[in-house]
């Protein structure tokens, strides 16, 4: 081809593209960063760009046809310097939450035309957000501005806006893989065909034929420790079952060799060659079968060097508990309900999938590892014990995050890396597909829960069991802390004398399960909530009324079926406020409905302990910078959850000065002391106290340091915007910095834990023909204690309904007889769309918690736990079916309708 | 995923275009807007050696009245084709359906050639030609053929095209008096496939129906017509009553392409009441 040529941004390329290169990659080859790649299959929208103004799937665009075009990406829609409107427009609304998507929604929305904006469910399908719900990015396309500026030292409470803002709209945000590291290579997998099989031999030769590729790394070549992919404080919280590549393979999807290439195309090529033999053994994907006898053993270990509870019976780890006497309370309810629901498994769907980069520093010979971590200081840890690294000769660090959920407190990527790094010395790279997303990183364990309760007239609780069989997969990361966290705070949220659990996380040759938004609790709050609105119904009482006599109230202590956990108290209590809310929306008249449709309502409601048990470190550190103004440095990382933003807010606020006047660093090992990250709700509560106390010491620090440079007593220094008045003079900060180094440090070692209450209501119609569901209303009451940033918590509150409400009504990961996933695309599985997810109202309940920094409390992963129930709940009270099994698609609502 | 080397050529001419698929045999494929055809060069669905792109054949792209036909260029895009002010006057069925297709930035690439070649059977273009009995104008080695619809589908992605044929156009008989339309698409959720697609003509004249065309998407192998209905609405009356007993007339043996995880007795009684909402939802359009 001769003679190609295509305008970017007002600037000319001019060479040829790859035979059969698309769009995305060329713009990206050529540092166009803000071109983003959530699919590659033309169903997420954030490769979005235009083409002679009209937007396109860059990803579906063959480059070659841009010859002779101009293309406008999200870095050329400011003009000289000025922001296009909508980019201002997303600042001022705060449009976005890690961003991943913002470049796709402003090329898409920067080309609206007046049918489009008038239609806007329409006009955006092509564009998916996971972590908004959509209404932020509303309100940004209609004008509705949200963000303040406001004055120094008030920032606390305000809707500040998050530091990253003006890099997200602009496509200058970095995130994990928007960097250009000369010389490197890129890897791709090979991955197993079989559920279960012993590999007998690889054979790698034509492989490393192809030009280009440099290594074939296979079981050979990995380290023989085990380890598991989950991370966590302690590390014996999971089991050690895991191998970087094994020579068994225990699901289909699984990593058995790694092919890195001059180019991808060349990694590409060379995995396809890679001739794998293997012994095909039995498999078993149904968790009930793999813990019968003679089921096929996942994994033949030693339980106590492995941490599996009866590995021969599948078994990774069990609860047996009982608070009470369960029979003795059964035998006195005059109602009594058992149902079984099920919960499917489901993917976290970030924009941004899993990848990472590492290099060697030329100089110092230290290695680098850039990835899309939530937890970059365990991830170190992991990989130095792996790889029998000192911590020192290792970097971990994340670039902006798109995306968590739970899904990146896994080393997924980062170990193949390192392997491949550390043998070829090179900078190297590994960035997972969509496909290789949804079969081989990890999903939601599917959970099965059989739920006996019993009450007695006036709807007060005497017995309350739940047996729960969860899915782990072929490993066991986070099986044991989902298990466990799945029977706490769903069951100790109810007062009820006599409790009891049966617990069960199992091993099968599925895709692993992992951490996923609510830990747990969502599966095990699904099946409780139903089954109380079920033991209502049946004893003619109001739910709601039963939810208020037998929830728990302010000062119960927090029992589970295992009694109370030392450390988790009601620090503060906001419940009886949310359900006000919700009794108060309940009370509204309906709105207009389709003739012969049915309508109904229900409720759920939810607690969640506000950092997870026995320990989470937050680490942060406070610099007095020469001008006078401040660093700060916190360990934690931030995916889109905001905590950036409330830390900034913290420290200015502590310090009396504008959020403009600190600086925040993140998310990176060479920052501070050890940081256990951002799971567990803890971005707040945790990290953000460490901040504080950082900030407080500074405040000390800073008063100390005017007082004898002013040599005015310290009790006559008070802190006033950009320095400290000394009795009549200011100090400025800047003098103060010419002096000896001011720096600080927080610490927080997250106990004890306050719990957080949230509550969803739904109003629904229900289409008796085609088991279609329209939510006419959709309340949902928080209780976060002192909201720090109310458009954030808001953020917060609806992402978290969204992601609830997708795995209500439409995901699910499916899986064939071998456990192959048959739903590894967008256009399979289905997130949720713009035109999907319901507006909800957020209400926050007026409350201030003792424990959490300023009175706060979390808001991350709770949002999404009632959300289901209340939905089956509604439909409950709709149709009077109720539905036991998640997601409620229409065909399952028609079909519960025609059985009836 | 990166797809299989090929070679691209951008002809200027339909009898360059033709020439060029010819001589490329069996490895060569035409590119229109790409958004099916990209996909599958990713996933290495296809692996053709040539790619043929018919953006440069200016004849294509035209639409053209002709007195009582429509003759619509096979790269009109679907945007178009929601624009396009003759088609939204004498073809108004496939405005109604292109507005169903994708999203905009499918829609500003895709186009009605693309859709109908690719004969998808939960496509909704394709089930839109057929309901208007509309005619594939392909131009080929041996000259110009025009395949009628009813004859062009023949199985899941499977066209009367031969390999080295282009298609060039749709036409479509202009709408007459009386006559109403209706697409009535059904999801599981916004971003998935068509589950049941239903395309409605319906003419009325004073309280009797006169003339019924429909097609159904996602309901075989290809897009089929509801032939029982048709006949059952002929000569009924405009009454909801003759309608839903029309469309109960749907034997419910449909064998959908993709059923999406749906049990039968769904899709047959989904195809039932979508269908009886398409034919009452024509009549108020
Ligand atoms: C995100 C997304 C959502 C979509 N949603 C829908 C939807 O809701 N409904 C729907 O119906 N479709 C949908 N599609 C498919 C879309 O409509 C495609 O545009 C269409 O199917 C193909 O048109 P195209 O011009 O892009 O063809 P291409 O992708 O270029 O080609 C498709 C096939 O047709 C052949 N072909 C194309 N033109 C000719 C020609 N002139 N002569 C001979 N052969 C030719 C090609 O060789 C190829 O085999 C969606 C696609 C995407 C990416
Ligand atoms: S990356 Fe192109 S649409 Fe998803
Ligand atoms: S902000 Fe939209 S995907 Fe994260």
């Amino acid at each position: 081809m001769t003679g190609f040529e295509v305008r970017v941004n007002g600037r000319t390329h001019d060479d040829a593209p790859r035979p059969g290169q698309c769009l995305r990659t060329y713009l990206r080859g050529h540092g166009w960063f803000g071109v983003k790649k959530g699919c590659d299959a033309g169903d997420c929208g954030a490769c979005t760009v235009h083409v002679d103004g009209t937007p396109v799937h860059s990803c579906l665009y063959p480059a070659l046809r841009a010859d002779g075009k101009q293309v406008t990406t999200v870095e050329g829609l400011a003009t000289d310097g000025e922001l296009h409107p909508v980019q201002e427009q997303f600042l001022a609304a705060q449009g976005f939450q890690c961003g991943f998507c913002t470049a796709g929604f402003l090329i898409t929305a920067a080309a609206l035309d007046d049918e489009g904006r008038a239609d806007l469910p329409r006009a955006l399908k092509g564009n998916l957000c996971r972590c908004t719900g959509y209404r932020a990015i509303e309100d940004a396309i209609t004008g509705v501005k949200h963000v303040e500026e406001p004055a120094d030292g008030e920032a606390v409470g305000r809707n500040l806006g998050a530091p990253a803002g003006p890099q997200v709209v602009t496509g200058t945000a970095r995130y994990t893989f928007d960097v250009d590291v000369p010389g490197l290579l890129h890897i791709k997998l090979v991955r197993s065909p079989h559920a279960h099989a012993r590999i007998t031999g690889i054979d790698t030769a034509a492989a490393l034929a192809v030009p280009g590729v440099r290594v074939v790394l296979t079981h050979e070549d990995a380290p023989q420790r085990l380890y598991s992919s989950a991370q966590h404080e302690i590390v014996e919280d999971d089991p050690c079952d895991t191998r970087v590549f094994d020579d068994v393979v225990r699901h289909v999807g699984q990593r058995v060799a790694a092919v890195v290439g001059e180019t991808e195309a060349a990694a590409e090529a060379g995995a396809r060659l890679v001739r794998v033999d293997y012994e095909v053994l039995p498999a078993v994907t149904d968790a009930h079968a793999a813990m019968r006898p003679g089921a096929p053993v996942v994994h033949d270990k030693d339980p106590v060097e492995a941490r599996i509870a009866r590995p021969a019976d599948n078994v990774l780890a069990e609860l047996h508990d009982e608070f009470g006497d369960f029979a003795a309370g059964l035998a006195e309810a005059d109602a009594v309900y058992r149902g079984t629901f099920r919960t499917p498994r489901a993917q976290h769907a970030a924009l941004e999938t899993h990848g990472a980069l590492a290099w060697f520093d030329a100089e110092t010979g230290r290695l680098t590892v850039r990835t899309s971590t939530q937890t970059p200081f365990l991830t170190r840890r992991s990989l130095c014990a792996l790889f029998d690294l000192p911590e020192s000769d290792l970097r971990v660090v994340a670039g902006r995050v798109g995306g968590g959920f739970g899904g990146k407190q896994e080393m997924l990527v980062e170990d193949v890396v390192v392997l491949a790094a550390l043998r070829l010395r090179e900078p190297v790279k590994l960035e997972l597909t969509r496909s290789e997303q949804f079969s081989g990183s990890t999903t939601r364990h599917p959970f099965t829960v059989e739920v006996e309760v019993g009450a007695k007239a006036d709807g007060t609780l005497t017995a309350l069991r739940v047996h729960v069989v969860s899915d782990t997969g072929a490993y066991g990361n986070h099986g044991p802390g989902v298990l466990f966290h799945s029977c706490g705070e769903s069951i100790a949220a109810y007062r009820c004398p006599n409790k009891r659990t049966d617990a069960y996380a199992v091993y099968t040759h599925n895709v692993p399960s992992g951490a996923y938004r609510g830990y747990g609790l969502g599966q095990v709050i699904f099946a409780v909530e139903s089954a109380l609105d079920e033991l209502a119904h049946r004893l003619g009482i109001d739910p709601l009324l039963l939810r208020e006599r037998s929830a728990v109230r302010d000062g119960d202590p927090l029992t589970t079926a295992s009694g109370a956990e030392e450390d988790l108290l009601i620090g503060s209590y906001g419940l009886d406020q949310c359900l006000d809310v919700v009794r108060a929306a309940r009370a509204e008249p309906v709105g207009p409905v389709p003739g012969g449709w049915l309508v109904g309502d229900g409720a759920a409601l939810s607690m969640i302990a506000t950092a997870p048990p026995r320990g989470h470190f937050g680490e942060a550190r406070l610099r007095l910078l020469a001008d006078g103004t401040f660093e700060l440095s916190v360990g934690t990382a931030e995916f889109g959850n905001g905590s950036t933003t409330v830390h900034r807010q913290l420290a200015a606020s502590a310090l009396g000065v504008a959020t403009s006047r600190v600086s925040i660093r993140q998310s990176d090992t060479d920052l501070v002391r050890h940081d256990t990250g951002a799971f567990g709700s803890t971005g707040v509560v945790i990290a953000g106290t460490a901040v504080l106390r950082a900030a407080e010491a500074m405040v000390g620090a800073l008063l100390g340091a005017a007082a004898e440079r002013s040599g005015v007593d310290v009790s006559r220094c008070a802190l006033v915007g950009r320095g400290v008045d000394c009795g009549g003079r200011v100090v400025p900060f800047s003098e103060l910095a010419a002096g000896e180094p001011l720096t600080t440090t927080g610490h927080c070692d997250g106990t004890p834990r306050s719990v957080a209450f949230n509550v969803h209501w739904f109003r629904l119609a229900v289409d008796p023909g085609t088991g279609e569901v329209r939510v006419l209303r959709s309340v949902h009451a928080a209780d976060a204690g002192q909201v720090l940033n109310p458009m954030q918590c808001r953020g917060q509150v609806e992402g978290g309904v969204a992601q609830g409400f997708g795995a209500a009504v439409a995901e699910h990961v499916d899986t064939g007889a071998d456990g192959a996933v048959t739903t590894a695309a967008f256009r399979q599985y289905h997130v949720p769309t713009f035109a999907d997810v319901p507006r909800t109202e957020v209400h926050f309940a007026d409350v201030t918690d003792p424990l959490g920094p300023l009175g706060a409390k979390s808001m991350s992963e709770s949002p999404f736990n009632p959300v289901a129930p209340a939905y089956a709940n509604a439909l409950r009270a709709a149709t009077g079916v109720r539905f036991t099994d998640l997601p409620l698609t229409r065909d399952r609502v028609w079909l519960g309708l025609s059985r009836d | 995923m990166i797809p299989a080397p090929f070679d691209y050529t951008r002809p200027t001419t339909v009898e360059d275009a033709v020439t060029a698929l010819r001589a490329g045999g069996a490895g060569a494929k035409v590119i229109a807007g790409g958004q099916s055809l990209v996909r599958m060069l990713q996933r290495r669905l296809v692996r053709p050696t040539l790619l043929v792109d018919v953006g440069c054949l200016s004849r294509m792209r035209e639409v053209v009245e002709e007195p009582d036909h429509l003759v619509i260029g096979a790269t009109t895009t679907q945007h178009e084709l929601l624009h396009d002010a003759r088609v939204r006057a004498h073809a108004p069925l496939l405005s109604l359906v292109a507005r169903h297709v994708g999203d905009p930035a499918v829609r500003h690439r895709g186009t009605l050639g693309g859709s109908v070649a690719h004969a998808d059977p939960a496509g909704d273009p394709p089930a839109a030609v057929l309901a208007l009995d509309g005619e594939i104008i392909v131009e080929g080695p041996r000259g110009e053929r025009v395949i009628p619809s009813a004859e062009f589908f023949v199985g899941p992605f499977r066209t009367a095209l031969e390999p080295d044929e282009l298609l060039v156009g749709v036409r479509v008989p202009k709408m007459g008096e009386g006559w109403t339309v209706h697409y009535e698409k059904f999801r599981l959720s916004a971003q998935k496939p068509t589950l049941l697609g239903v395309a409605v003509m319906v003419r009325r004249v004073g309280d009797c129906f006169t003339d019924a065309h429909i097609a159904l998407a996602n309901s075989g192998s290809t897009p089929v017509r509801a032939t029982a209905v048709e006949v059952a609405l002929v000569g009924a009356d405009v009454t909801e009553e003759a309608v839903t007993k029309a469309a109960d007339l749907l034997d419910g043996t449909m064998e959908p392409f993709a059923r999406q995880g749906v049990s039968q007795a769904y899709l047959a009684h989904l195809a039932r009441v979508l269908t009886r909402r398409a034919v009452v939802a024509a009549l108020s359009w």
